[in-house]
């Protein structure tokens, strides 16, 4: 009797349609659990003691997908805030991969997404959201503004579009793949 | 408070009845660091009349194999709390656990899996 979990980040700059992602994609409609942070968590100094800390309540966006009848794709947004780094370090902890949805009216607010996958050395991928309308930028530009390493995969996508929502997965997961050929 | 004006639910903006640190003896972190928030977990077939409510219904969610996040989501617990405690009924025997993520993420028959998977849907 087994079960296998397996794991993908959403990540992305606020209102990227992260959510709107796991949505098209889960089979289930996103799910929405809590964690509950102290400000010590938050890495700001508590001198106050503990009748004094303020806790604040960080909302975590989920879905899942049933693979085989023993392996279940679970999907995790991050949260919008990017102060909340530490759940950024629960939820790729054994993760396979990340996308990383970008918007092209705020190319910049992906770029801390995209700096944290690479530091760690976590197989992601970038997916620019077409949702927002016509794209203004080529590929090489959203390259460029993001600093983006020429093996790290681009798609253009639809958050709202299941295929295309798929077809990111499967990027995502292909790249991991082929990172662990390469390493091995 | 009166019983007119109790609604029957412990977790209104005042609080639970119980507080959550209370049910988990104060532990902050699973012992079981495995344990994720996408680990899946399934109830085993075994006597919970001892069982404090709010552990209870942890199990009666685990008829099937379900997520720690899932249980939180569902329970609306805060995910610490919902993995201490899925943890305590681990080491308990009320739970069985399944193989977290990272385990086998090194895995190509997995990830070739998850492909076919991804592309059948």
């Amino acid at each position: 009797m087994d079960r296998t979990s397996v794991k993908v980040v959403v990540a992305g700059g606020f209102g990227t349609g992260k959510t709107t992602l796991v949505a098209s994609v889960s089979e289930i409609p996103p799910l929405t659990t809590e964690e509950i942070l102290t400000e010590a968590s938050l890495g700001v100094d508590d001198t106050t003691g503990v009748e004094g800390k303020t806790t604040t309540t960080v909302a975590l966006d989920f879905g899942r997908i049933t693979i085989s009848p023993d392996v279940v794709l679970y999907l995790f947004g991050t949260p919008g805030q990017d102060r909340f780094w530490f759940m950024w370090d629960e939820l790729a902890q054994g993760a396979v991969g990340a996308i990383v949805l970008v918007d092209t009216r705020r190319l910049d607010s992906s770029f801390p997404a995209v700096d944290y996958f690479e530091r760690r050395g976590i197989p992601f991928i970038t997916a620019v959201n077409r949702f927002f309308g016509e794209c203004a930028y080529t590929e090489d530009e959203i390259r460029g503004a993001l600093e983006l390493d020429e093996r790290v995969p681009l798609v253009w996508c639809d958050a709202r579009d299941r295929e295309s929502g798929k077809l990111a997965l499967i990027t995502l997961v292909r790249h991991a793949m082929a990172r662990l050929r390469v390493r091995a | 408070m009166s019983s007119e004006t109790w609604d029957g639910d412990d977790e209104s903006a005042a609080g639970r009845f119980v507080p959550l640190y209370v049910l988990v003896n104060g532990r902050t972190a699973p012992r079981d660091s495995t344990l994720d928030l996408a680990t899946q977990v399934v109830a085993l077939t075994v006597d919970t009349r001892r069982l404090e409510p709010e552990y209870l219904e942890i199990v009666r969610r685990c008829s099937g194999w379900i997520s720690v996040a899932e249980i939180g989501a569902y329970l609306r617990l805060p995910l610490a709390i919902a993995k201490v405690m899925v943890d305590v009924l681990v080491e308990q025997g009320y739970l069985a656990v399944g193989t977290p993520a990272q385990q086998k993420i090194i895995d190509k028959h997995l990830l070739d899996q998850v492909i076919a998977g991804l592309e059948r849907l």
